[in-house]
């Protein structure tokens, strides 16, 4: 099943700002890109050099606290964000 | 400074409702704090609940257990090789299979029955230690308490916040799973454990059986997936595929899951603050099964009785105390007896080598080419393979047994 098909099951409440930073110019000197592999959400994408964050995707599992080995990615919960129906 | 209660929880998951359930009991001015529009809507587990510790904590007959696990399986695989083997006892109440958005929100109506007073919808983003006590910084205002009781589960945003602690990603998995309403549903709990199914990542499968559902996913090291070259998004479709099971997809989920050990485990307490359940690193993983709700619930209960003592002491940064109340109680004994089966779960040698050397060796013995090898020969010569010694292999089994 496609993955955002999957995303698509659970119930969002998207907040109006991301809760999700991205400091560019750290992420422009990564050549990897662990947080695309990383992410369940599929929240990262490459784009270029960077990569654009889909923050309405996230799962809130938490890895993206350490996903970038380079702390290029800063992350709160968002306020609203998704509840699941089983867990 | 005034203060808005004598403890505030930061989580109202299994840890979180634990320690407000038994600190309004011990007759402490109580307020729990969850994100989520009700608990358990931010939660994931397997899940497989071993239910010791709840008993303790309430009456468990009108639980919303899904069913007890009577039969554990487990399967070994290396490419299209597969060994499994399985355990049956359909008398075993000692665990069942849970779905946390139906278990927490019943736990915290049995909090709010005996008075415990939880606040949705509050979402922790800041902490200070001032004026006697700690201030949370919350979408709703700032609240304050002369003792907090972190239970925000394996993230841990009070320690990070109060300067206690950083998040590692060694000690950390993730966790992908799909509920499946599946096309036949097995009649039986069971829990299957599957090793050798993702891909080379180091970690494990597991699927579940509910009521009427199916919970399958996987639990993978971090580091892992930064460094190999499979996607966490397409886990748990690989893992569903591979074990064939056809069904309606009903959710997918991810969190992250704590995985210390007894000798990293993080602080578990200071001045003002006592932590609890994922927060605090208190998960048993020994690459079998994993335990974090019991292990949830106990130091939560503990930390409640541990509120109780520092209050009265009338120095809340004396908290101490709850870190020689945990080593008393059945939480830390148990993380102590797993903590060798930690170490071997840090080598590749659980994950990769052993399923391997299980399946090389059992294809030898089911293959018969006239000259018929004894066991422990073929044992032998297919260690030397892997630069292993038999005594070496032992050791391993001795830490995870
Ligand atoms: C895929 C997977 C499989 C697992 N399988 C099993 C299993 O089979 N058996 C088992 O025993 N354990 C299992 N676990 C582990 C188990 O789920 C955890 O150990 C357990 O949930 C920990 O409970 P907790 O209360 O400490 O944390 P959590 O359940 O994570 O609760 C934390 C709570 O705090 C809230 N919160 C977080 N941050 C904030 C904030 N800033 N402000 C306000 N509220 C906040 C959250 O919304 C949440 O409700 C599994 C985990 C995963 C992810
Ligand atoms: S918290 Fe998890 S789901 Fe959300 S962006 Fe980070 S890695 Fe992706």
């Amino acid at each position: 099943m496609d993955l955002l098909k999957r995303l698509g099951l659970n119930k969002y409440r998207i907040d109006k700002s991301s809760h999700i930073q991205v400091n560019l110019d750290i992420c422009r000197t990564c050549v990897e890109k662990p947080c695309i592999k990383v992410c369940p959400a599929g929240t990262y994408e490459r784009s270029g050099d960077v990569i654009e964050v889909h923050y309405e995707r996230c799962l809130e599992c938490g890895a993206a606290l350490v996903a970038c080995p380079f702390g290029a990615i800063s992350f709160r919960f968002p306020e609203g964000g998704v509840s699941f129906r089983y867990g | 400074m005034s203060f808005d209660a004598d403890v505030i929880v930061v989580g109202g998951g299994l840890a979180g409702l634990s320690a407000g359930i038994v600190s309004n009991r011990e007759g402490l001015s109580t307020l729990v704090l969850e994100r989520g529009e009700y608990s358990g809507s931010k939660n994931v587990s397997g899940g497989r609940m071993y239910v010791h510790a709840l008993k303790k904590l309430v009456d468990i007959q009108d639980a919303p257990l899904e069913r007890p696990i009577v039969r554990e399986t487990y399967l070994f695989r290396c490419g299209s090789k597969e060994v499994t083997f399985s355990f049956y006892d359909p008398d075993s109440r000692n665990s069942y299979s849970v779905l946390r958005a139906k278990f927490d929100p019943w736990l915290a109506k049995k909090a709010e029955e005996e008075g415990v007073l939880i606040s949705y919808e509050t979402l922790v983003y800041d902490a200070v230690r001032e004026g006697g006590g700690v201030t949370l910084r919350t979408n709703r205002g700032d609240l304050r308490a002369k003792l907090v009781i972190e239970a925000d589960g394996v993230t841990a945003g009070v320690s990070r916040y109060l300067g206690v602690r950083r998040l590692d990603p060694d000690f950390l998995m993730l966790g992908v799973k799909e509920v499946v309403r599946p096309e036949v549903l097995p009649e039986e709990g069971e829990a299957k454990v599957l090793v050798g199914f993702l891909n080379g990542l180091l970690g494990g499968g597991f699927v579940y059986v509910n009521k009427d559902t199916l919970s399958i996913g996987a639990t993978v090291k971090v580091s892992s997936l930064q460094k190999e070259k499979v996607l966490a998004r397409e886990i748990t479709e690989d893992l569903r595929e591979k074990m064939g099971i056809k069904g309606e997809v009903l959710e997918y989920s991810a969190h992250l899951i704590p995985y210390y050990g007894f000798d990293n485990l993080p602080p578990l307490y200071a001045p003002n603050l006592l932590v609890t359940g994922d927060a605090a690193g208190l998960l048993i993983n020994d690459g079998f099964v994993i335990r974090g709700m019991d292990l949830a619930i106990g130091s939560g209960m503990v930390a409640g009785q541990a509120a109780k003592k520092v209050l009265e002491s009338g120095d809340a940064t004396k908290t101490q105390v709850y870190e020689e109340m945990l080593k008393e109680s059945f939480v830390m004994k148990d993380m102590m007896t797993a903590r060798r089966a930690f170490q071997l779960m840090n080598s590749e040698r659980l994950f990769k080598t052993y399923p391997d050397l299980l399946c090389r060796v059992m294809s030898r013995m089911f293959t018969v080419e006239g000259e018929r090898r004894r066991l422990m020969d073929v044992v032998r010569e297919e260690l030397a393979g892997y630069n292993l010694t038999l005594s070496q292999v032992l050791r391993d089994l001795i830490k995870v047994m």
